[in-house]
């Protein structure tokens, strides 16, 4: 044996990973692995290096490579920009500030022309997407997290803690969604705090995304890695949401996404019937005065309508993108890839889609 | 066997192939350059030959069956020449076939049988659909191909109707399998390839497939070309075998040859490491290192980073095919192919200094009674009814049906089973994973469940039971949470169990017990994910996991079997060495009893046998391999494939008088095997056997009347000739 150790190639013993059993000192003598203690050293600027690398740079990078999450976000940070930034830019408009119905490219002082009462819709826009920005983030964080929430944990511990959260989750399921906001909405003394009009509106949207995860933890459950934190007896939280959660992130951010998508277009429609109580003109407002100001039969005032309507659906497409390409972020083997620590070290690593001439023909 | 052989060899006309390939070569152009998955193998298919091909997973083998049917998938390149020569009429260059042409060659021509059975049938498709649509789609006639298609089924040990009326998923695997191979031979091939047609399934079926295979070869003049990684399954079968490593061929040979004569270094070292019934557990060895990246072979021999016998030539030369002995069938890709048999010799006295640490181990101690005690466990699934099925009972399966089994400290059981027969259902309940519906299991003498429920006397807490009793799994990517590193994953049972430790000293914890199983440089390895290791990897970071408990008992399910045929060796050997290091038993799991003998005999541990949910003998290997008492154990010991150096035949008649396993939700009364028992009489079917004494060896027991030899039951009538 050890002739032939001697005849190898002494580069050998890096290449192999599988080599290294035979180094294993015999017998179980000297250090158990117990005994050891520190001398790995870990400092502070390593650990936050890591952690930088993991939740900052490897996410960029990813994203950076794919057209449809560049989209989405640039729309998106648009929209954040003008909620944040945009709102001094611009000053606030007021009746008869400018001419009635002005077109848009008309004059520069009102870009996007006017409204019957003189108000600069560009301005009017910019204002409006904070408050709107407001009820999409607790709408969609509402949602997911309540959604997400309920369904992981009726999932996982199933008996009587399933059969109550399954219950109430099928409650909300059966609510009836646009009656039940436009009661819930006249009832409460809610005064146009977007954040809460935001909650209001997804008040019937969690159930389904509930039911959904439940039903996908039934299965994750059985899944051998779940069944090993449980033998080393990890508390069923932690399983939860350490374990099985991640494993679902793609679908809850699509969820989220669809969930914010939902917020704007029920704001929209529910400002425009005049349903939900406002403080400021915001995109829903103004369609309702303009169908009220006739602007779809009133030659020239087409413009009054588009405005808000095009803030809608750029929002709503930023957001599609985004969620679609979201998924991405939570993939280990794409997130492995952009981990700057990591690719250089991998340079020689056999990469998992193609590693493996076997698992190309199974699949075909 | 044996004879088939020969007269192919004396036969003049036998030089008749009936595919030629040359120089077939598949290329990948990846990002990190080219690949080449299969690298100019040239070989003739001999007409009515069982061609054995073996090799390890991203040896090539499977591409090479891809490539022979011009199935090579995008963007995949296939260069060469592949040649059919049909019986009568003009020989085919399949490489120039257009879109209609191949779809016709390769039902009709060449067939193909896959590994994975399941996802070859349309679930939602009975049988016959399969059948029907196979033959209409290629213009046959229907009426006639149904006739074959259950002339087929019934050759395959089936009943057609039942087969032909059933959806997928109402068959067993071994069923799909044979159905799956009925199918491929609806257009009547000439050629059969099988890709691993049998890994997915139990041994007895495997041996049981094989053999029917030769039978369907006869019958149907078929040429197979089989392949595996299992060298000894093909070798019961095969009439020439070639080994493929790193993408090429490196030994082709008739079987006898290569298993007498194996010339290539790595034939041999392959040899040695596959876990078998007849050699000494000192002779078996792994294979040292990995196989090669496709993009990334080494120059000159590819197996010289592994090989013992490599110099400067073969890391300069590639080495061309050296014929090896007389016959000039036998070739062997090595420049050193005549030193090969002496410097690694198959049996010899290995320096005893390497097994002397294994060769002592401790053995379980029984002094202080038991450490779990299972006691007429039973555990029952309801399986759902049907939609709307409210008035018929729930069907019950029996998974585990009244086993009782002690587990001392130190201790080793192996159980081993055809898959379905609950062992390892009874190995989680064993480790308190699964709340059994009948029975107790206790550790260190306290009822775990009804500790868990009421918080016992006191004197021991749930939490304590639950650290001491661990499992690894059979498939360790699932095993581990695809999202979180290496060094995430493992810090979990230190967070929960040493809370005293800080991060730097669990990290450092961690990156000893790496290295220690040969995971270098362990920085490295704790911040990847699971995907970026080799299943051997994966597989000794969910055992390290479970170590770091520090448990008592761990039950490893199937541990080894999601790995390569050279790595299961070297797991095995680790497994025993960290039980000697941490003081553990085991509860292992297992479906070969070659592996279950190997793990068994180094440890002084006990197998015991389990079928439909009982456990119908146990002892240690020597009893069990050597003497087995139950009809079961010697079936499973005919169907453990063994690597006969000799040159041998396949062990004789099948000892089954049934191919497939009864129906768990409805056991067969009395004892649950005589449905199978090539032994069984009358009183069998009514009467229950208790597990008694089986041999004058320590803790040997069985569960059959054949054993007490004043039971009526030799009186009773036989009932096996049906
Ligand atoms: S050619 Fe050299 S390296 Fe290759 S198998 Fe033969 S002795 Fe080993
Ligand atoms: S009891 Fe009868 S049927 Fe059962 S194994 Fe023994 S001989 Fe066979």
């Amino acid at each position: 044996m050890t002739s032939d150790r001697d005849r190898t190639d002494p580069g050998r013993a890096e290449k192999s990973h599988e080599s290294a059993v035979s180094t294993i000192p015999d017998g179980g003598t000297v250090n158990t692995p117990f005994d050891v203690v520190s001398e790995y050293e870990e400092t502070r600027r390593d650990r936050l290096k890591k952690l930088y690398d993991t939740y900052v740079y490897a996410p960029i990078s990813i994203i950076k490579r794919d057209w449809r999450a560049r989209i989405g976000f640039a729309i998106v940070l648009l929209y954040v920009f003008t909620a944040t930034v945009g709102v001094y830019l611009i000053e606030p408009t007021h009746v008869t500030e400018g001419p009635g119905l002005a077109k848009p490219f008309e004059t520069w002082e009102y870009p996007l022309g006017t409204d019957d009462m003189g108000r600069d819709l560009l301005s009017s826009t910019v204002h409006s997407t904070s408050e709107i920005l407001k009820m999409i983030l607790s709408g969609g964080l509402f949602t997911v997290t309540l959604g997400t929430t309920v369904g992981a944990l009726a999932g996982y511990k199933g008996g009587v803690v399933d059969t109550v959260l399954s219950s109430i989750t099928d409650v909300f399921i059966n609510l009836p969604g646009l009656p039940t906001v436009m009661v819930l909405a006249l009832m409460l003394p809610i005064t146009g705090n977007p954040y809460l009009i935001g909650v209001l509106l997804t008040i019937t949207a969690w159930g389904g995304l509930a039911r959904a995860i439940r039903s996908q933890v039934l299965t994750l459950r059985q899944e051998p890695f779940v069944e090993a934190a449980r033998s080393m007896g990890v508390p069923s939280y932690e399983i939860v949401f350490k374990d099985i959660v991640p494993h679902l992130m793609p679908f809850v951010v699509i969820n989220l996404t669809n969930a914010a998508r939902r917020v704007i277009f029920s704001a929209a429609g529910l400002y425009f019937l005049g349903v939900l109580p406002f403080r400021n003109h915001n995109w829903g407002v103004t369609l309702n005065l303009a169908y009220s100001g006739g602007a779809h039969y009133k030659t020239g005032a087409l413009h009054w309508f588009l405005m808000p309507m095009i803030a809608i659906t750029g929002i709503s497409i930023g957001l599609i993108l985004l969620g679609q390409s979201l998924d991405r972020v939570f993939n280990p083997r794409v997130r492995a890839r952009h981990e700057k620590k990591l690719a250089e070290s991998q340079l020689d690593e056999v990469e998992p889609e193609d590693d493996d001439s076997e698992t190309m023909i199974g699949a075909a | 066997m044996t004879t088939s052989q020969s007269t192919y060899l004396d036969d003049p006309t036998a030089n008749d192939p009936v595919m030629e390939i040359r120089n077939a070569t598949v290329r990948f152009g990846m990002e990190r350059g080219e690949s080449r998955v299969l690298d100019d193998v040239s070989i003739d298919l001999e007409r009515n030959e069982i061609f054995g091909v073996v090799g390890e997973s991203g040896s090539g083998k499977s591409m090479l069956a891809s490539a022979l049917l011009d199935a090579v998938v995008e963007p995949g390149v296939l260069d060469g020449s592949i040649t059919y020569r049909p019986q009568s009429g003009e020989p085919v260059d399949v490489l120039e076939l257009n879109k209609n042409e191949l779809r016709q060659f390769r039902w009709e021509e060449v067939a193909m049988v896959f590994q994975g059975a399941m996802s070859s049938f349309n679930p939602v498709r009975k049988i016959d659909t399969h059948f029907i649509e196979t033959l209409t789609s290629h213009d046959y006639d229907v009426d006639e191909g149904m006739e074959r298609a259950r002339q087929l089924i019934s050759d395959l040990y089936m009943d057609p109707e039942r087969v032909l009326d059933s959806y997928p998923h109402e068959l067993s695997g071994g069923m799909k399998q044979r159905t799956l191979i009925a199918l491929s031979l609806i257009l009547e091939p000439d050629v059969l390839v099988m890709d691993e047609p049998t890994a997915a399934l139990d041994l007895l079926m495997q041996r049981s497939i094989v053999s029917l295979i030769e039978e369907i070869k006869e019958e149907y003049d078929l040429t197979i070309l089989f392949i595996t990684h299992d060298l000894p399954l093909v070798a019961d079968l095969a009439d020439r075998i070639a080994v493929m490593y790193a993408f090429e061929f490196i030994e082709l040979g008739p079987t006898a040859e290569i298993l007498q004569h194996a010339s290539h270094p790595y034939t041999r070292l392959l040899l040695k490491s596959t876990p078998n019934l007849a050699s000494p557990i000192e002779a078996m060895r792994p294979i040292e290192g990995s196989a090669p990246d496709p993009v990334n072979v080494p120059s000159g021999c590819s197996f010289h980073l592994r090989c013992p016998l490599a110099d400067e030539q073969c890391v300069d030369v590639d080495p061309r095919a050296y014929p090896v002995g007389d016959g000039g069938d036998h070739v062997a890709n090595c420049h050193y192919w005549e030193d090969a048999p002496e410097t690694i010799p198959m049996t010899e006295e290995w320096d005893v200094e390497g097994i002397d640490a294994i060769d002592s181990a401790p053995g379980p101690s029984r002094a202080d009674g038991p450490l779990v005690s299972l006691e007429d466990v039973e555990v029952h699934f309801e399986k759902e009814g049907g939609f709307l099925d409210f008035f018929s009972d729930p069907d019950t399966v029996q998974a585990v049906d009244g086993i009782s089994l002690d587990i001392y400290e130190n201790d080793v059981v192996v159980l081993v089973g055809e898959s379905g027969c609950g062992k390892t259902t009874f190995g989680k309940t064993a480790v308190g994973l699964q709340e059994p519906t009948a029975g107790s299991v206790k550790y260190k003498g306290q009822d775990i469940w009804d500790l868990k429920r009421t918080g016992g006397d006191g004197s021991m807490s749930f939490d304590a039971v639950r650290r001491a009793l661990q499992i690894v799994h059979q498939d360790p990517g699932s095993a581990l949470n695809a999202h979180r590193r290496v060094g995430t994953s493992l810090e979990v049972p230190l967070k929960r169990w040493n809370p005293e430790l800080d991060g730097n000293d669990r990290k450092s914890r961690i990156v000893s017990l790496l290295e220690h199983v040969g995971m270098a440089p362990a920085e490295d390895y704790i911040d990847r994910y699971p995907h970026q290791l080799s299943g051997g990897e994966q597989q000794r970071v969910a055992l390290i996991r479970a170590m770091l408990m520090n448990p008592d008992l761990i039950l490893a399910d199937e541990p080894v079997s999601a790995l390569d045929v050279s790595l299961r060796v070297e797991m095995m050997d680790l497994m025993i060495e960290l039980q000697e290091q941490f003081d553990t038993s085991y509860l292992f799991v297992s479906h070969d009893l070659s592996n279950a003998r190997y793990i068994a005999e180094k440890t002084g541990g006990r197998i015991g046998v389990v079928y439909l949910g009982e456990l119908v003998e146990i002892g240690r290997p020597e009893e069990i391999i050597h003497d087995p008492q139950h009809p079961y154990t010697q079936a499973l010991r005919w169907a453990t494939p063994e690597l006969d150096f000799e040159g041998g035949g396949m062990g004789g008649e099948s000892p089954v008088r049934n191919i497939d396993v009864p129906d768990p939700t409805n056991p067969p009364s009395g004892c649950r095997y005589h449905t199978r028992c090539p032994e069984a009489r009358e009183v069998c079917t009514t009467e229950h056997p208790e597990p008694r004494e089986a041999s004058a060896a320590d803790f040997h027991e069985a569960a059959c009347f054949r054993t007490d030899e004043r039971h009526e039951y030799w009186q009773s009538p036989s009932i096996t000739d049906d």
